[in-house]
Formats: structure tokens, sequence, C-alpha cells
């Protein structure tokens, strides 16, 4: 499997899809709340992030609606995406671990020498 | 027209800068998003919107030209030219070497190695009129850019379709050239036919690395574009040494070739023009009928390859590639006063090394993933 870190972009996209598929909208939308409105994905980066993680095998399409004569095509999490996703979780624990744990080290240093 | 309708007419309109297949697929489902985001009452895209849809379509195109789906005419066109591109060096030296030879005289083996075509004695008076060193390196760069058999085995790597090595073989001509000529102080803006063949060796790495195959360029290649291109070669091989020159000064024909320059000696005034195609004062009307006979032997032929298929104009346009560049290297040579060796190095070297770049890039991203080519040639040409 690729291990090269993912962007945060495809990270938010794959994280979007972990709970279940969406479609482009709602992929989009949720984006944006995850990151708190940091991230904003326009809908042709959208699309454009979505056929790079499909021809990846990270993502595929689910099903597909019609609402209000437009045309909805769901996006779903594809085994290899979802283990993708978990070793990217992993990564960013560990790394967050590690950094917690030196910050903590760094205090403890500075207070005792205060 | 509601605002609505209009914003997505108008989102249409930006769509159609993606790849057909592509919109055939989701070009309804992007423009739900698009319109699921618009604000209400919106009747234009934002600036922002559009260019991200323009930038993404351009993403998608590249995309799919290097995974070779959906883009079949360019996929085709690439496999093509990296199998026409060497093949079509080899018909100019051929050319050259025969067009001049004849009228001049062959040379010996060391004359024909460094490219100096009718010119016999070339390579042992370089030796005599420059210092060793001097000499040795000019007849090096020589035999890497003007000779035949850097071309010669180009094409023979190709034709046993070995892609790998033809790429690494087309990729250390011009590193080879550069290194050599960079190390000894020569400028680079000087010669256009020196820069448009090291940008046709670059160029030939890049596409054989990005190609489908070699092999898919053979099943692909089909005889009129072939020929109409190998008639514009010779044509070119033919102009760049003294044209039609002997055809018209050959005993049968002297009237025609005296009316002819009679009748446009001189009619065009000499200045840029003249500068540009190498022109003397007055010499206006020789050239025109020594040389644009075949200049408008190569413009009917490109024509003719423009009206083709659309496998045909993709292979015209990477094969314009080379000569574009040469072009404008030659351009800038012209200006007064010239610019400084660094700036005109740096210029001639920057699509060189932007060639090779996007090579070790390609072939570091994908090539090394991509199958073994079949060896050898599956299919005849024109088969397709």
């Amino acid at each position: 499997m690729n291990k090269r870190p993912l962007q945060e972009p495809t990270f938010l996209l794959l994280t979007a899809l972990a709970q279940g598929p969406q479609h482009g909208y709602g992929i989009m939308a949720d984006v944006e709340r995850m990151s708190g409105g940091r991230v904003k994905l326009r809908a042709g980066t959208l699309y454009a992030a979505l056929d790079r993680v499909a021809a990846e095998g990270l993502v595929e399409a689910d099903r597909e609606e019609v609402v209000d004569g437009r045309l909805r095509r769901y996006y779903r999490l594809t085994q290899l995406g979802g283990d993708r996703l978990a070793a990217e979780v992993e990564r960013l624990q560990h790394n967050a671990a590690v950094a917690a744990k030196r910050l903590e080290l760094r205090h403890r240093a500075t207070g005792n020498l205060a | 027209m509601t605002a609505a309708d209009g914003l997505e007419a108008r989102y249409r309109r930006l769509l159609r800068w993606y790849p057909p297949s592509y919109r055939g697929r989701h070009e309804d489902e992007i423009l739900g998003v698009l319109m699921a985001a618009a604000q209400p009452g919106q009747r234009r895209p934002g600036a922002r919107e559009s260019l991200d849809l323009l930038w993404s379509a351009q993403r998608i195109r590249i995309r799919m030209i290097l995974r070779g789906a959906d883009s079949q005419p360019w996929a085709d066109a690439l496999a093509l030219t990296g199998v026409l591109l060497p093949l079509l060096m080899l018909l100019l030296k051929l050319t050259e070497f025969l067009y001049s030879g004849a009228r001049y005289g062959f040379g010996t083996p060391a004359d024909i190695l460094v490219g100096a075509y009718g010119q016999p004695g070339a390579y042992a008076r370089s030796f005599q009129l420059n210092p060793y060193s001097v000499a040795l390196t000019g007849n090096v760069t020589d035999a890497l850019t003007k000779g035949p058999l850097p071309a010669f085995f180009l094409a023979v790597l190709v034709c046993l379709g070995w892609r790998r090595a033809a790429a690494v073989l087309a990729a250390f001509l011009p590193l080879a050239f550069l290194g050599i000529s960079l190390t000894s102080g020569y400028t680079l803006l000087a010669g256009p036919r020196g820069d448009v063949t090291l940008y046709a060796f670059a160029l030939e790495a890049l596409i054989l690395l990005i190609t489908p195959g070699i092999a898919r360029g053979w099943r692909v290649l089909q005889w009129r574009p072939t020929i109409l291109l190998a008639a514009a070669t010779v044509a070119a091989g033919a102009g760049m040494n003294g044209g039609l020159w002997p055809l018209f000064n050959a005993p049968l024909v002297p009237p025609i070739g005296l009316a002819g320059r009679l009748a446009l000696r001189g009619q065009i005034p000499h200045g840029f023009l003249g500068r540009l195609f190498g022109v003397g004062a007055g010499q206006w009307g020789d050239w025109l009928l020594y040389k644009g006979t075949l200049v408008a032997v190569i413009a009917v032929a490109l024509i003719a390859m423009l009206a083709g298929s659309p496998v045909s104009r993709r292979v015209l346009f990477l094969l314009a590639v080379p000569f574009a560049l040469g072009a404008v290297i030659y351009l800038c040579s012209l200006i007064s006063p010239p610019p400084p060796a660094s700036a005109g190095n740096a210029l001639a070297v920057s699509p060189l090394l932007l060639f090779l770049l996007a090579a070790v890039v390609f072939w570091l991203g994908h090539g090394r993933r991509a199958g073994q080519d079949v060896p050898g040639r599956p299919a005849a040409p024109g088969d397709a």
C-alpha cells in the first residue's frame, strides 16, 4: 500500500466518506464543516480529487439518484480506501502522541528551571 | 431566461474544457454541485470558481493522457510520435547526406560522422585550423547534433522495441551536448538546427516514457500521414542544403531557371525577413525559386496532415514542439545587440531541462510500475 502521507483535502475527503456514502455537494459541505471552514473544496478541485482517489481505488461510485431533475452520484470508501485512511489516522495519532510527550517533557524541564 | 438558467448555461460553457468522455460521465453531476453551491440570484460563475474549473479540467486532461485511458487520440499520437520522430530525424540526415554529397562529394567517414555533409575534408581541416581540444570538442558536439549516428541508433532501438534503452539514449544525447558545451564555454544561442535536434531528442525521451508503448505506435502507424511527413522531411532536408538549385541549373531547364530568376529577383525588399530566412539583398527571387517550392511542398503536406485524422493533428502538434522552441531560440539569436551569453544559454537550456525533468518525474511516478514492452515489431506499418 502507498505509505505517503495524505494531503489534508484528500484526508478530509476520505473522512467525509468514512461514515457512509455521500454525493458531491454533501462531501463539499462535510469537508468545510469538519475543518471548521478552513478547507473549502470547490467543485473543480473536488472532482479532480475524486477522479484521482477513484483511480487509486480508494473510493468508488455507490449509486445514482435524480433530485429536482439533477443527477446525484454517491461515492463510498472502498476497503482499500478504509485501510488507507486508518493507516493515516494511526500515523497522525502517533505523531501527535510523540509531539505531545515532547511538549510535556519540555514544560517539565522549563518548570524545573523556573 | 432566469438567473439560474443563465448561470447554468455559463457553467456548461466552462465544463466544455473537460475531456468529452469525462464530461459525458460527470457533467450533470458537477453542474448539480455547482448550482447547489451557487448563491441565490447568482447570474455568473465567480472568478475563482471559473479558474478552479479550468485548472481542474486541464489536470483531468493531463491525467487521462498519462493514463492512456479515455484519451485514445492522444495516447495513439504519443505512441506514434515516439516511433516516427527518430525515423524522421534519420530520414532528414540521410537526405542531407545524399543531397549534399551528390553535389559536392561524400567525404570521409569522419566527415559523415560529424555531419559535414557535402564538405569533404571538413573533419581534418578543423584540426588544422583550430587547436586540437577546440576542434575535438566541436567535432564531438557536431556528431551529437548534426551527425547521423545518434538518430540511427535511436531509430534502431525504437525498431527493436527497446523503449527504455531508447529513452536513455534520447536523454543522454542532449545532456552530453549540454555538459560539453557549457564546460567548454560555448554559447548555446547560436544554431537553430542543433537546437531543434536537441529538443527533438529530449522530447523523444519524454514521449518514450509516457507513451503506452512502442508496439502501439507501430500498430497505429498509417501510410498516408507517414508519407506526408516523409515528403515534408525530405523537402526540408533539401531546402536546408541549397534547395532546388541543382534542378533549376540543370542543362535541361536553364530557360525556366533563368526566367524565374529574372522575374523574381529583387522583388522583395531586404530587411528583417531577409535576416530571418538568411537571404541576402536582392536574392529573394533565387530563394523563392530554389527553396520556396520546397516550403510549399512542406506546407501542403502539413495542411494535409491537419485535415487528416485527430491522431494526425496531434502528431503534427507534438512534432512541431521542437521546431517551435528552436524558432524561439533562433528569433532570440537575431536580437541586436545579442543578449548576454548566460541569458542565451539559460533560454536554450530551459526547455531541455523541463523535458528531461518531466521524463524523470513521470518515470519515478509511473514508469517503474509500467509493464514491459513486447520486444520486436509486433505489427506491420499500415495494418491499423
